[in-house]
């Protein structure tokens, strides 16, 4: 029966007083009724029933009804509203849109076939070389149904107006049967076409299909020119199917690398797990098959191998940024419901005079506390479809500023998941600050507050410090976390890569599948086009590189002095003048120059210091672990770092382009003035050498090293945006507190002011008062910031560590924007004339 | 001061089955809650058979509609329990549940001039 009566107060305030006596007999007299425990029980589920479908009915209908009270409370003060329902609907859309990435991202499952079971061999070190060993692992794999084989390489595509470069992965056959895709048209590759000499077939992407082919449907058999070699397409892909990285084709080559002329990149290879058998069962047994195939020297530099569920390999980046964004935005909305909280509370003190004579009317404190909460959902609610505007244009900025690596998910607010979030956000902020103003009704005591009806309420006093300190709190966890991540950020930019990426254009060529490709035009082709770009007018210097800092493309090996061998260096082949343009001065010797037809080396300085120590490494001779003829070192450079400002300073070996040219290179050309401009006339210098040949990724080097530095940027700006807006709602809240105070110690005030207080004496007064709950609030924040930094360093790997200066100085900016805010709101202290204050009360 | 706008019989058609029958119970004079849950349920053999949430949830809206009124005559004291609250219809109530009836008898004839209507279903 108690259980029964305690279900009872779920029914909305009215109803609950009318009809809880005549439920409670109602159950009462059926339940003695019931003789047998089969009865009770049925009695029981029947009474479940009847509640679960009668109490929403009935908080609906209360609702309703308080719905035109709500209105026109609110309507009275128009300007609060708006303000209330403008941050509630900044907060809640802000962590709509947000949400909307996360289930996008980290919750919705992909396109595949039973997603979940797929997984990521990462660093794989088994037997892939030949399609009988990898097939024989695979089927007698104790932890994988199924595992596929991929690599993936850029290619020149033929056939088109212009010639362009797409993305191909190349695979094992089983590649869409593992994933459970299948072709829209024609079919995947068969159980043989893996074999070398097999191969020669494609499955091509939706949208080469209608590039290439408009999308006839009698594609198949057709012929697609890959790098210059033929393979005879047999099916094509659905719509938005691009995996694994944007990939526009499909071979079955992965044990047949040579088939293409390419520089192609390993790619880890994927599995689906056995059923049943568990994903930490199968990361064990992963291990346990690694341990037993030791690494390769040069692979020691790289992260250890890993078993890694397909959703997570997939949202690696994106899952930080969105972390850190749901982490901002959860901050933001619990200050935003601080904040109207206190407007609120503001609000009901002011209407406690109403309150006090509608419960010496005979409406319960239940009642009251039921209409003050229906008020703050209206405004929650109104700040929900608001917000879900909002959200609408945060999820298209995501789609636009995300990295494409999901290209088949697209970010949207109309999931029932994305719908739902927001609805139960509405539903939560609107309790959550309509709770607080609650919290003055339940105390009030209708005799004895009729009689002072016009004094100042002490527990919302408290209450409202009690809002500020919990604000001024997170302003400064937020705060903090912005001045962390933006001075790191700019420490960042400052020691950048270790060369100057001003006044530099690049571009790719490709000479795969070209008539440039033999050996004997490589050499011509790449000096012909360092000629004319030299030609351009405003280029400096120029060169061309293997691979180059912020590019993906490296390669990897070491060298060997009198039969001992170095640590695993990057491997680079550049043209004359390459140091000159990227202006990396040599420490000692010289750079390569036209006339170097002898085998020669240049080494950064870590790696000269394997050889000899200073000036002395000159003349010494080195072999590589590719080439047994040994280089004669003629100089030596600073190292830099190569993948991005974050990554570590990588040590080289860096030999002649002219000594055996590769199809892959990008040009380089320093200019006077701003690079954009030079860099359209570049590319065409570069493109009139061989029309056929592709230029690609044409950029400024600025444009380049931007990129690399995108997470880091993005998670400054969102930091610096969300400290912001934390900073202007505790100004609004702070002001608004301190000025609601004034009001209310109007008389207290004059009367201080009567007996010989100054009014700048009392103002004093007021601020170190309103300083207390602020003080509170930022120890309780500092502590916070600690604690946050903790987190962000644990959540994400290159997180800046906590910076105590950083939070130092946010409590310091915040101390001084909240003794500005108090100090401009009790200004009217100064105006007061105790006088009248004394007459009117 | 607005007024309160009163609405017609005919504005609340259709009823819900449970209220239709709780008007319909009310035909005999005042009752209390449970009595009239025990009255519909041996009325339709069982097949309606308001739960109490529902039932005076379905009260409620009848009170507030201006169909049925508490009544403050009880039964001897020994009989009663004051937890109990007892209803009875009022003038326009009963002239909701004719138009209700009046509605039905309607809907009748149509079905039976459509397909006729068997002696029993």
């Amino acid at each position: 029966m108690k259980l029964y009566s305690l279900l009872l107060s779920l029914y909305p305030a009215r109803f609950r007083e009318e009809y809880a006596g005549p439920l409670q007999q109602q159950f009462l007299d059926d339940y003695r009724e019931a003789r047998t425990a089969g009865e009770r029980c049925k009695l029981w589920l029947s009474a479940l029933r009847d509640l679960a479908w009668s109490i929403p009915i009935e908080l609906a209908h209360e609702l309703r009804q308080d719905l035109p009270h709500s209105l026109r409370v609110h309507a009275r003060r128009p300007f609060v509203m708006a303000f209330t329902v403008a941050i509630l609907a900044l907060a809640i859309g802000g962590a709509t849109g947000v949400f909307s990435v996360v289930n996008a991202v980290l919750i919705k499952s992909l396109p595949f076939r039973d997603p979940d079971r797929l997984v990521v061999l990462r660093e794989f070190s088994g037997d892939n070389t030949t399609p009988e060993a990898f097939h024989k692992w695979r089927a007698t794999s104790p932890y994988l149904d199924d595992a596929v084989q991929v690599f993936i390489a850029d290619m020149n595509v033929g056939g088109l107006s212009v010639p362009a470069r797409i993305s191909i992965a190349q695979t094992s056959f089983n590649f869409f049967s593992a994933l459970g895709t299948q072709p829209i048209l024609g079919r995947a590759f068969a159980p043989s076409e893996d074999v070398p000499g097999n191969d020669g077939v494609a499955v091509i992407g939706y949208a080469l299909w209608q590039q290439l082919f408009a999308g006839d449907p009698r594609v198949q058999g057709s012929k697609l020119l890959l790098n210059g070699t033929p393979v005879t397409i047999i099916g094509v892909a659905p719509p938005g199917f691009d995996y694994p990285r944007k990939t526009s084709a499909w071979t079955p080559t992965a044990f047949d690398l040579g088939r293409f002329p390419n520089k192609g990149a390993a790619w880890d290879p994927f599995g689906r797990l056995k059923r049943g058998v568990t994903f930490a069962q199968a990361s064990q047994m992963y291990d346990a098959e690694v341990a037993r195939h030791p690494r390769e020297a040069w692979m020691s530099g790289f992260p250890p191998p890993k078993l890694v569920p397909l959703k997570v390999n997939l949202a690696d980046q994106i899952r930080e940024a969105s972390l850190i964004l749901m982490g901002a935005v959860g901050f933001i909305l619990l200050i935003a419901c601080a904040n109207v909280a206190n407007l609120l509370l503001t609000r009901t003190t002011e209407r406690r005079n109403e309150l006090i004579v509608r419960a010496a009317l005979g409406a319960s404190r239940a009642r009251l506390v039921q209409q003050l909460i229906s008020e703050s959902l209206l405004l929650s609610s109104v700040a929900a479809v608001a917000g879900l505007a909002i959200a609408y244009w945060a999820a298209k900025f995501a789609t636009l500023a995300q990295p494409a690596k999901l290209a088949s998910q697209k970010y949207t607010i109309l999931d029932w998941r994305v719908l739902g979030f927001a609805i139960g956000l509405a539903l939560l902020t609107g309790v959550l600050f309509g709770v607080v103003p609650a919290l003055v009704v339940r105390h009030l005591q209708p005799s004895g507050d009729l009689a002072r009806m016009h004094s100042a309420a002490p527990r919302s006093t408290r209450l409202r410090g009690i809002l500020i300190a919990m604000q001024v709190a997170l302003t400064l966890i937020l705060l903090a976390g912005s001045v962390t991540m933006g001075r790191s950020f700019l420490d960042l930019l400052d020691h950048g890569m270790g060369f100057r990426t001003d006044h530099l254009v690049a571009m790719s060529v490709s000479l795969a599948g070209t008539s440039e490709q033999s050996e004997t035009r490589k050499s011509a082709y790449y000096r012909e086009a360092l000629d004319r770009l030299r030609a351009v007018s405003g280029v400096e210097s120029a060169a061309a590189a293997y691979s180059l800092p912020v590019d993906n493309m490296f390669g990897v090996g070491t060298i060997k002095i009198a039969h001992r061998e170095s640590r695993p260096l990057l491997s680079n082949r550049v043209t004359p003048d390459y140091f000159r343009t990227m202006n990396m001065p040599l420490l000692y010797g010289r750079e390569f120059t036209a006339a170097d037809t002898g085998r020669v080396a240049i080494l950064s300085e870590g790696a000269a210091r394997e050889v000899a120590e200073g000036p002395a490494v000159l003349g010494k001779k080195i072999t590589t672990s590719f080439d047994k003829e040994p280089f004669t070192i003629i100089g030596v450079v600073r190292a830099t770092r190569y993948f991005s400002p974050e990554s570590k300073v990588m040590e080289q070996y860096t030999l002649p382009l002219s000594q055996n040219p590769p199809d892959y290179a990008t040009f380089l050309a320093r200019v006077h003035g701003d690079p954009k401009d030079s860099l359209a006339a570049c590319r065409d210098a570069v493109q009139s050498v061989n029309r056929d040949v592709p230029v690609f990724n044409a950029e400024t080097l600025d444009q380049r090293f931007d990129e690399t530095v995108t997470v880091p940027r993005f998670r400054t700006t969102v930091f610096l945006f969300f400290g912001g807006f934390a900073l202007l709602l505790a100004i609004a809240g702070i002001y608004g507190v301190s000025s609601y105070s004034i009001t209310q110690r109007r008389r207290e005030i004059g009367v201080r002011i009567a007996i010989g207080a100054s009014a700048q004496g009392v103002r004093t007064m007021m601020l170190r008062q309103a300083l207390w709950p602020i003080g509170a609030g930022m120890l309780i924040g500092l502590g916070g910031a600690a604690w946050q930094g903790r987190v962000l360093e644990h959540l994400l790997s290159s997180a800046p560590p906590v910076d105590i200066a950083a939070c130092v100085a946010s409590a310091a900016m915040l101390a001084a924007v909240a003794v500005v805010s108090i100090w401009t709101a009790t200004s009217r202290v100064l105006e007061l004339n105790p006088i009248e204050v004394l007459k009117s009360e | 001061m607005r007024k309160k706008h009163i609405p017609a019989p005919k504005d609340l058609l259709p009823l819900s089955s449970t209220l239709f029958h709780l008007l319909l119970a009310l035909s005999d004079g005042e009752r209390h809650g449970y009595a009239l849950k025990r009255e519909i349920a041996r009325r339709t053999n069982g097949a309606i058979n308001p739960g109490a949430g529902v039932l005076y949830g379905t009260i409620n809206r009848m009170l507030e509609e201006g169909l049925i009124e508490e009544s403050d005559e009880r039964p001897d004291a020994h009989l009663d329990d004051e937890r109990r609250r007892y209803y009875r219809i009022t003038a326009f109530g009963r002239l909701v549940a004719q138009a209700e009836a009046v509605r039905m008898r309607e809907l009748v004839r149509i079905a039976d001039d459509a397909y006729g209507l068997p002696e029993r279903a």
